[in-house]
């Protein structure tokens, strides 16, 4: 937590309300404000946070970039975005004209510009109130983060009252590249400065996870390799590559899921009980947990690893062209759009329990969730009767349709004994009519207020690519080699012989 | 006797028992359906709700609003209504059951109601009638649809068996002699006592969220403790005869007892129905608080209208106002110093359905303390 020092006392109107620590009031400082992510995510979780009234008092939107435009058309580009993009829609207009005043734009197309900046940041400060207390967001592309970075230190862009940063992935596309750009940033923000966006955590389902796991007695003590057999997450996408050619044939789906979606998602799982609900115990036990992750190295990988590329198929009825044949990608691409992973913890609670990751794009649905098999009762009394009867299994889904779901077997209601398995579900749309807030949303109030908790620590980012980085020199070295599938199917064969070769299989996710 | 309306109550059952065995023959008639369709009927419940009416509109009003809040909050709900028409129950108890659908998912019960009518002659009979229908090992939250009567046998028994009254002072008949009733039911400290939520103090929620928001900028906070006056509407209708400043009461609850206002005097001011306060802040300043009934179309008699804040330091005069928008679903939210805008923002302001009041309250479990110092502060200024 940051201790901006200050001498003004507490608000005494604060206690009991909804947000029991609120947004300090801020100027969020925008960078790539005309980009995909600012249109699509970023401007209009604002927009919806200053509807739920969650926005602070003294608020102001600076967005900085080099093609020049005036604060009018700024506002416009805004509108649209808000307009196109909003969970909230038609645009509330009473809202929208008090927020929109509070957007402004500077051009920074050199140093002058970054000049100019820095005087715009504080006249808005006198204007609004926003007690110097700055938000640096950068949503440009990653090449851009070190010169933004820099000119932020270099023309005193921080304020008198506190300076972060978010950073959007990619967090480098490997360790040492990971490593030189914390180190660029380091020059400017303290570590806890820092908040590096995975906007996996900020969904209320993967924070269910923590809920379920540490709120819950009953859980617990059968979180552990006496009582789970395997665990098996899967981040399955319907989509190809969209508009993102350019980023994806250099990514992969190493990169662009597993390094920092499916990797969070196993630290969850796989943690130990945090002291606190902080960003320091939480972020320490999850660092904990990447660091006991059993390495894959190049003698590993053909038998650890499996990797995939999409070729032309069906999804939901509709014919859809193969990898290669997508705009923007090399006919001889290799990049792969599916990723399974079989890994260890090598730890007392996980030892020899394996945990199956797998990603993929153009797979037949679209789904993720985290599903923990437990390992069938020891001395089976009903052999004969409860045939077909699988071992119990929680599922975690977090999307679509989030929520818990237990099977269990259960005697069939008929004379003598019949055992069938049956599920015991928990939908979390169902039990919570309400809509559960966006991610970014969560995320930026969580910024604003200096809570890290749901950000990715340098620490995590280092351990993630440190795990990553030997896979895909193994992979550059042709091993395994590359599979193939259609577009609507599960993956590759390699993945499905992945898992047979311990006797197990993928889940129907 | 008089028939109720079997379409909303359902049909008669002459004992407790035979109504549990109707309530589980429904049970596993809608399980029949359910199970055709391959689920399995599961019977979900994660509170018990005790409606208290003396009117059949407050019932029935109640009776709807439970079956809505069952999407959120499943529950068994038992609706006492004590029946005030003199050829209204018969001469023991009325009780009947239902099922009443929720929503399209199938093969999940998820409200029970049950109606107990008596007469008003009886109070002695409510609690033996609901203990035994209490699903066992769930909150028991008590909905008064009335004014909470001080010294009522019917009121104090039922209490008893509740974790949490749920009031609505904005239809309290004699608002602050009920607050003063209910801050003493706050306080009685003998470990008995009850969690309180008044629907009215939820209606406030936005407001005072507005209000601390003007605090949290560092530039402001200090005016805060420079309050010289305070102004708060509330809405009345046309002819200002229904005057309910309860929840106006409360907005001055609030701030009194969070900055540590003292009462001096309560004068009676000049506009019918208006209130004027006098007190002194901690540090000794006298502050005047004015309480003002507003007529607005559309405003529901008791909501607040507006609210302002005047502070002086150092020669420097702040006001922080809030008004409600002309359309009822804004306000706008303007901090003035020295008589010139310095922010003016709009926000919108949800006019939620008592249901909604309800669905909110009953995600709390524990006390709210911040309403019963507000309480408190109210019985000083009595």
């Amino acid at each position: 937590m940051t201790a901006s020092a200050t001498a003004v006392a507490p608000n005494p109107l604060r206690e009991g309300l909804r947000l029991a620590r609120a947004p300090r009031p801020t100027t969020l400082v925008l960078f790539g404000g005309s980009g995909d992510l600012a249109r699509r995510k970023l401007l209009p979780a604002l927009y919806n946070l200053a509807l739920q009234r969650l926005l602070p008092a003294a608020f102001a939107v600076v967005s900085a970039a080099r093609r020049p435009m005036s604060d009018e058309e700024f506002r416009d580009e805004v509108h649209d975005a808000v307009a196109q993009h909003s969970r909230t829609r038609p645009i509330n207009e009473d809202v929208w004209s008090t927020f929109a005043q509070h957007l402004r734009f500077v051009a920074t197309p050199d140093d002058a510009g970054y000049d100019r900046l820095a005087g715009e940041l504080q006249r808005v400060d006198a204007e609004v109130g926003a007690d110097g207390n700055r938000l640096f967001y950068l949503a440009t592309p990653p090449a851009a983060y070190a010169p933004i970075i820099r000119a932020i230190g270099a023309h005193g862009l921080r304020g008198p009252g506190s300076s972060r940063v978010v950073v959007e992935k990619p967090f480098g596309h490997d360790l040492r590249s990971a490593t030189e750009l914390s180190r660029i940033v380091h020059e400017v923000f303290r570590e806890d400065e820092v908040f590096r966006i995975d906007h996996y955590l900020g969904k209320e389902t993967v924070q269910n996870v923590l809920v379920l796991r540490f709120a819950n007695g009953i859980f617990e003590p059968i979180w552990n390799r006496q009582y789970v057999d395997h665990v098996q997450i899967t981040v399955a996408e319907t989509l190809g590559i969209e508009e993102r050619a350019e980023y994806y044939d250099a990514a992969g789906a190493m990169r662009d899921i597993v390094q920092n979606h499916l990797l969070q998602l196993l630290a969850l799982v796989a943690m130990e009980p945090p002291a606190a609900f902080d960003d320091r115990a939480v972020r320490d036990e999850k660092v904990k947990v990447l660091r006991a992750l059993r390495p894959i190295g190049p003698e590993e990988a053909p038998a650890h690893t499996a990797r995939g590329q999409y070729g032309p198929g069906y999804i939901e009825g509709r014919a859809v062209a193969g990898y290669r044949s997508e705009a923007g990608i090399a006919p001889a691409s290799g990049t792969e759009t599916f990723v399974a992973l079989k890994c260890f913890v090598d730890n007392w609670r996980w030892e020899g329990i394996p945990f199956y990751l797998r990603t993929g794009k153009r797979l037949p649905k679209r789904s993720t969730e985290i599903a923990v098999r437990f390992r069938v009762a020891p001395h089976r009394i009903f052999t004969r009767e409860a045939e077909g009867v699988e071992a119990n299994e929680l599922v975690l889904r977090i999307q679509p349709d989030e929520g818990i779901s237990l099977t269990f077997g259960a005697k069939v209601p008929v004379q003598g004994f019949r055992i069938r398995s049956v599920n015991m579900d928990f939908v979390y749309g169902a039990s919570f009519m309400v809509d559960a807030p966006d991610a970014y949303e969560t995320l930026i109030v969580d910024a604003m207020r200096g809570d890290a908790t749901l950000f990715t620590r340098r620490d995590e980012v280092e351990q993630q690519w440190a795990f990553v980085d030997p896979i895909l020199a193994a992979w550059a070295r042709g091993e395994p080699p590359l599979g193939t599938y259609p577009a609507g199917s599960w993956g590759p064969d390699e993945a499905d012989a992945l898992v047979r070769r311990d006797g197990r299989v993928w889940r129907k996710a | 006797m008089t028939a109720v309306d079997e379409a909303v109550w359902g049909t008669a059952a002459p004992s407790v028992g035979a109504l549990e065995r109707e309530l589980a023959r429904l049970r596993h008639a809608a399980g029949a359906h359910a199970r055709e369709q391959g689920h399995t009927v599961a019977r979900a419940a994660v509170l018990n709700v005790v409606v208290y009416a003396e009117r059949g509109v407050h019932a029935e009003r109640a009776a709807r609003g439970i079956v809505r809040l069952a999407q959120r909050h499943p529950s068994r709900a038992i609706v006492v209504w004590r029946d005030r028409d003199p050829g209204g129950p018969p001469a023991d108890l009325d009780l009947r059951c239902r099922i009443p659908r929720v929503d399209d998912r199938a093969g999940v019960c998820r409200c029970e109601q049950i109606l107990v009518r008596v007469r008003d002659d009886d109070d002695a009979r409510l609690r033996s009638v609901v203990i035994p229908l209490l699903v066992p090992d769930l909150p028991v939250f008590l909905w008064w649809t009335d004014s909470p009567p001080p010294r009522a046998r019917r009121f104090d028994d039922l209490v008893a068996l509740a974790d949490r009254l749920v009031v609505d002072s904005a239809d309290f008949a004699r608002p602050a002699e009920t607050l003063a009733h209910l801050a003493r039911l706050v306080g009685r400290g003998d470990g008995g006592r009850i969690a309180i939520t008044d629907l009215n103090w939820t209606r406030l929620t936005p407001w005072r969220e507005l209000v601390a928001q003007f605090f949290d900028v560092e530039a402001w906070r200090p005016f805060l403790d420079a309050t010289i006056g305070v102004g708060v509407g509330f809405g009345v209708d046309m002819d200002g005869r229904d005057i309910h400043p309860s929840q106006a009461l409360l907005l001055v609850g609030w701030l009194t007892s969070r900055l540590g206002w003292r009462p001096a005097e309560s004068l009676a001011p000049a506009e019918a129905g208006g209130l004027l306060f006098r007190m002194t802040r901690a540090d000794g300043t006298p502050l005047a608080v004015r309480v003002r009934p507003r007529f607005e179309r559309g405003v529901a008699p008791g909501d607040t209208t507006g609210f302002r804040l005047r502070c002086r330091r150092r020669g420097e005069v702040a006001e922080f106002v809030l008004k409600r928008a002309p359309d009822e679903r804004h306000v706008t939210a303007t901090v003035l110093l020295d008589g010139r805008v310095r922010s003016l923002r709009v926000v919108p302001l949800p006019a939620p359905a008592v249901e909604d009041l309800m669905a909110e309250e009953l995600t709390i479990a524990g006390f709210d303390h911040v309403y019963e110092a507000a309480l408190h502060a109210l019985l000083a200024l009595a």
